[in-house]
């Protein structure tokens, strides 16, 4: 084993092969950064190039990309505040939170190094793990496979602690959503009202930008100022490098659960990352004062080390049992085939060299990315002090390009903008938005290995796998331990909690939310009711539709919808008693009236840029909406206006003409401008 | 905050066009594909896209991606070709808008897969395409082996005439490409106790291998490279293949020469050849679903010249000795043959009687308990 993990390092070191590695990096890393062009982007990038060079070096580029993609998508997510991928949507919590305190550099800091470890962590355990992963693989059946999702989905509960209600109705909504399409265990497709495009499902990407990025950009356009509020860049590689450091531990949790989120196929790196950051979070708590949500750098730590181990694990059922996790491991698949080799059980004893090249690829391309990205972030945390009206005129385009990537349906664009638009109002009116995602994202994991375990095995037989039984101890003890903390410090808080409790409609504690409102108006009370009764109104439409299915089709949307009306009825019913004597608050009434008329102004951009996406296709929509949008909202000078729109739309055309990016096409395109 | 102009009418009237205009937009769907349409010329263009209905990166993606330099440097005036993924909708979406622009001068082909035909010879309302009358340029087949857990006490095929164990198979999707495995059990008259819901071949290997499930079917090149070192260890045990079509005939497939094919296996258990109902509803899915699983096709009403080209190329592309070296492994060791060798077969096939599609859905309803939206 030693041999051959040798040789490999020595073949690696081959000029050539270093050179493709050092390309698939740059070229990963420039895919990451835009934002919403991950692992997808990735593949479109490489793919006019893997089937032309040769097969080894193919593998060193396609490793080098895979491996530093979710390196560089942290930037846009910590600094601006957009998701920069789906899985790095968790960095919105405490990286952003940092950022907009002034300390960008040091959050970038922080989780580039955090990644490099994770990286290397991954590696290494790659190589430990080899021999061990096939039985242990083996091990982890459908029950267990059930009861991580379990698992992951009660993180809804933990994300959304202190305003507990919200939360779980938004977990309930993210879990509905995530149903529509073909159902796992039935033929039936569900709640797609015939469109075809409706079919595959709503696409992860698409909603992670619209719930968040586009949300995002709507709040903050017409604020004309920056993101950070800070007096100056702050403390930067220093700081971060001893607060990864002081909490080296979390950089080896994280990168474990990355490591096993990877291993698994089926659980996926976004619910990974979350479960990483839920970890640190729920353990974290015992230890003094929680800073979780607010910029502590715990939370960066973890996810971070983990969303590059997560891509190390995700190399194990790709090789060891030919099963892809993801796109770029399928173009791994894809060139290993074209090379003559058949990722499979005989890779270990016939080509363990070819899994050690990889893995130490993987190794030094995610140290080159994150060192190359480390010596960037001082530079690339001033962008958190550009004012935002600049920055949007260009990530609206980007957004909408990202969005399209997958499904390659123009339909998308109008389905991120209801999602920006539901996402707003879920932060406008406190419903924390990560249980959501968390629920969107294991909705059809959890109905697929429930209906799997439930048909494979009787209940007395999974319920004691001794898998089951430690996933269910680490579900139930926080419970019962929290139950008896809660009784204990129940009479203390009683005599000393001063009465200044109905400061946020269902008496949330500001201080544990994670989508702090502190940058946008809360909306008022009458808004907050409203759109949980809109929530009430859609859980009930989706039950009635649901009970049109066939059985197996039937059953999980139903009790989702029950259980999310259910919540929705008692939030509801919570907000109206809490509202009862409360007097209108003037200030704030008008504080919110304005906010509205910026929000809807803001929106209007967005929904007319659409509109010329459809006319004239996306090239020249944002030929038309950047300038006019950089110049009526952003105010900038003509020429910075003329630089800009040029710069953008070169590297519009660049991703079109030479990596294989989609861009959608309008009625009135013309034929030159369809690739 | 420097602006504090309140919510007033100005505001309500851009909401209100914002609604009025996200209507209208949600009518219609601009996208279609390149040119289409035209006076179809008889030359072959400089240019020609290879429309794919199925997402970058994936089995289908690869196999028309590894092909394309070949095409380029064998077919007739050498044109360069660009692959364009169009995916979503289980590949009905860009298989319709690749019939719907209507393209007949060559400049786009269509790449398939069996998933893309057992759409349209299930009967789904959304399908617009037609292969009865669109043209087969090149296709390529595949294989498939069934084979079972030791555990299940069956030494060979033989014993499937009365398992002595309820023989349980993990599956995708009813309607997808295990519909030919749950027919090839309904032609032997074997239950098959089979669930539903697992992501993909491999995650239902894995089923197999934890002893969640005792039967499945593996196409032959992961069988080859997954399953045969499972039977070399004595943990699974081959039954049969679903064979390879020769001159019309089903034959053994040559990658498991040893394996007899299902309907060999009839013969075993019933001493006559497979016929009825069930044996055609097998045929008629086995021939498009494997032996032809993969392809290149062309609109009906795409000139004979073209058309010969693709068919004329494929004997130079099997001979390119770098074709010969790197295609076993993706081609899964499976010829190329010419839609000319293929088109009769491939029309009887879609020309599925509706008798033969009634008997299918009946059995996935009655033994399976799968019904099918607007069926």
């Amino acid at each position: 084993m030693l041999d051959a993990a040798l040789s490999a390092l020595g073949a690696l070191l081959d000029p050539t092969t270093l050179a493709f590695l050092v390309a698939g990096v740059l070229a990963g890393l420039v895919i990451g950064i835009i934002p919403g062009l991950g692992g997808t982007g990735a593949v479109a990038i490489l793919l006019p190039f893997v089937f032309i060079i040769e097969p080894h070096q193919a593998l060193a580029l396609i490793i080098g990309a895979v491996a530093v993609v979710h390196t560089s998508d942290t930037i846009s997510s910590v600094l601006i505040g957009i998701p920069g991928s789906a899985s790095a949507t968790v960095l919105m919590l405490d990286g952003h939170e940092m950022a907009k305190r002034g300390q960008g550099a040091r959050a970038l800091a922080i989780a580039f190094l955090a990644s490099m470890a994770g990286g290397l962590l991954g590696a290494v355990g790659l190589t430990l793990s080899i021999p061990l992963a096939r039985p242990l693989v083996l091990n982890f059946g459908s029950p267990e496979l059930f009861m991580l999702t379990v698992l992951g989905i009660s993180l809804a509960a933990l994300l959304s602690r202190g305003n507990m209600l919200k939360g779980l109705v938004a977990g309930a909504f993210g879990l509905l959503l995530g149903e529509i399409g073909a159902a796992p265990a039935a033929a039936d497709y569900r709640f797609t009202f015939g469109t075809l495009f409706l079919n595959e499902g709503l696409d992860l990407v698409a909603v992670a930008l619209g719930i968040f990025g586009i949300a995002e950009v709507v709040s903050l356009v017409a604020r004309k100022t920056s993101i950070a509020s800070g007096s100056g860049i702050g403390s930067g590689w220093g700081t971060g490098l001893r607060d990864v450091l002081r909490h080296w531990t979390h950089v080896l949790r994280g990168a474990f659960v990355g490591i096993w989120a990877g291993v698994l196929p089926g659980v996926g790196a976004t619910a990974g990352t979350w479960m990483a950051y839920g970890q640190a979070r729920a353990t974290a708590r015992r230890k003094g004062k929680n800073k979780f949500g607010k910029g502590d750098p715990r939370g960066i730590i973890a996810p971070e080390s983990a969303n590059n181990s997560v891509e190390a694990g995700d190399l194990i059922p790709t090789l060891l049992f030919g099963i892809p996790g993801g796109a770029p491991a399928a173009l791994l698949l894809g060139a290993l085939l074209v090379f003559g080799i058949e990722p499979g059980p005989r890779m270990i004893t016939d080509h363990l060299d070819i899994i050690y090249t990889i893995v130490w690829s993987f190794a030094l391309a995610s140290v080159i990315g994150a060192a190359l990205c480390f010596l960037c972030s001082f530079p690339l945390a001033k962008l958190s002090f550009v004012r935002f009206p600049v920055l949007a005129g260009g990530l609206v385009v980007i957004l909408f390009t990202s969005g399209f990537q997958e499904s390659q349906q123009i339909a998308v664009l109008q389905i991120m903008l209801v999602l920006g638009a539901i996402g707003w109002l879920m932060k406008s009116t406190g419903f924390p938005r990560a249980p959501f995602l968390i629920g969107f994202v294991l909705s059809v994991p959890l109905e697929r290995y429930y209906y799997l375990t439930a048909n494979l095995y009787s209940f007395s037989d999974w319920a004691l796998r001794p898998g089951v039984l430690v996933m269910a101890a680490v579900l139930v003890i926080p419970l019962v331990l929290a139950a008896v903390r809660w009784a204990k410090a129940r009479t203390a808080r009683t005599a000393a909690r001063p009465s200044a409790g109905a400061q946020s409609p269902a008496g949330d504690t500001p201080a544990d939310e994670d989508d702090s409102d502190a940058d946008g108006t809360a909306a008022p009370p009458g808004w907050t009711v409203a759109v949980t009764g809109g929530f009430l109104v859609v859980f009930v439409g989706g039950f009635l539709l649901a009970q049109g299915y066939s059985e197996k089709a039937r059953l999980v949307p139903t009790l989702v919808c029950l259980l999310g009306a259910a919540l929705a009825a008692l939030a509801l019913a919570v907000q109206v008693y809490r509202r009862r004597g409360t007097p209108p608050d003037e200030t704030q009434a008008k504080a919110w009236r304005a906010e509205l008329g910026w929000v809807a102004r803001a929106f209007a951009w967005l929904v007319g840029f659409v509109v010329l996406v459809y006319v004239l296709g996306l090239l020249l929509a944002a030929l038309v909406f950047v300038p006019v949008f950089l110049w009526r909202v952003a105010q900038l000078r003509p020429h910075v206006i003329a630089t800009y729109t040029a710069v953008l739309l070169g590297v519009l055309l660049l991703l079109q003409g030479f990596a294989d990016i989609a861009l959608p096409v309008g009625y009135l395109t013309p034929a030159i401008l369809v690739a | 905050m420097k602006r504090t102009t309140t919510f007033g009418s100005r505001a309500r009237v851009v909401v209100a066009t914002m609604a009025a205009v996200g209507l209208a937009a949600g009518c219609a769907n601009p996208q279609g594909l390149g040119s289409g349409g035209g006076e179809a010329s008889s030359e072959m263009p400089t240019r020609t896209e290879l429309v794919i209905p199925y997402s970058e990166g994936g089995g289908t993606d690869t196999w028309a991606r590894f092909l394309a330099p070949y095409l380029e440097k064998h077919i007739e005036g050498n044109p360069a070709f660009t692959p364009k993924n169009v995916p979503g909708g289980e590949s009905i979406t860009g298989s319709n808008q690749f019939v719907q622009s209507g393209g007949t001068d060559g400049s786009q082909v269509l790449v398939t897969s069996g998933t893309t035909y057992f759409q349209a010879l299930l009967g789904r309302s959304e399908v617009q395409f037609d292969f009865t009358t669109m043209r087969p340029l090149m296709l390529n087949g595949t294989g498939g082996v069934i084979y079972a857990s030791p555990s299940t006490g069956l030494r060979s095929a033989k014993d499937l005439a009365n398992p002595e164990k309820p023989l349980t198979y993990g599956g995708i999707s009813a309607t997808g490409l295990d519909l030919t495995m749950l027919q090839a059990f309904d032609v032997l008259g074997t239950k098959l106790d089979a669930t539903f819901g697992f992501e993909g071949r491999g995650p239902a290997r894995l089923a197999f291998e934890r002893g969640e499930v005792n039967v499945d079917y593996q196409t032959t090149s992961a069988y080859l490279t997954q399953v045969k070192p499972l039977v070399d260890a004595g943990k699974a045990v081959p039954l049969m293949s679903f064979g390879m079509s020769k001159d019309g005939k089903i034959v053994r497939d040559p990658n498991v020469p040893d394996l007899p094919t299902v309907e060999e296996v009839y013969r075993q258990l019933h001493g006559k050849a497979p016929s009825g109902e069930a044996y055609e509803a097998y045929r008629a899915f086995l021939i498009p679903g494997y032996v032809y699983q993969k392809g290149l096709w062309a609109n009906e009403g795409t000139p004979e010249k073209i058309v010969q080209s693709y068919w004329d190329a494929v004997d130079k592309i099997s001979k390119d000795p770098k074709f010969a070296s790197s295609s076993e492994d993706v081609l899964g060791g499976y010829p190329l043959y010419s839609g000319k060798e293929a088109e009769q077969e491939l029309q009887e096939a879609f020309r599925i009687k509706p008798e033969v599609r009634e008997y299918t859905l009946d059995m996935l309803k009655k033994s399976y308990d799968v019904t099918l939206d607007g069926n």
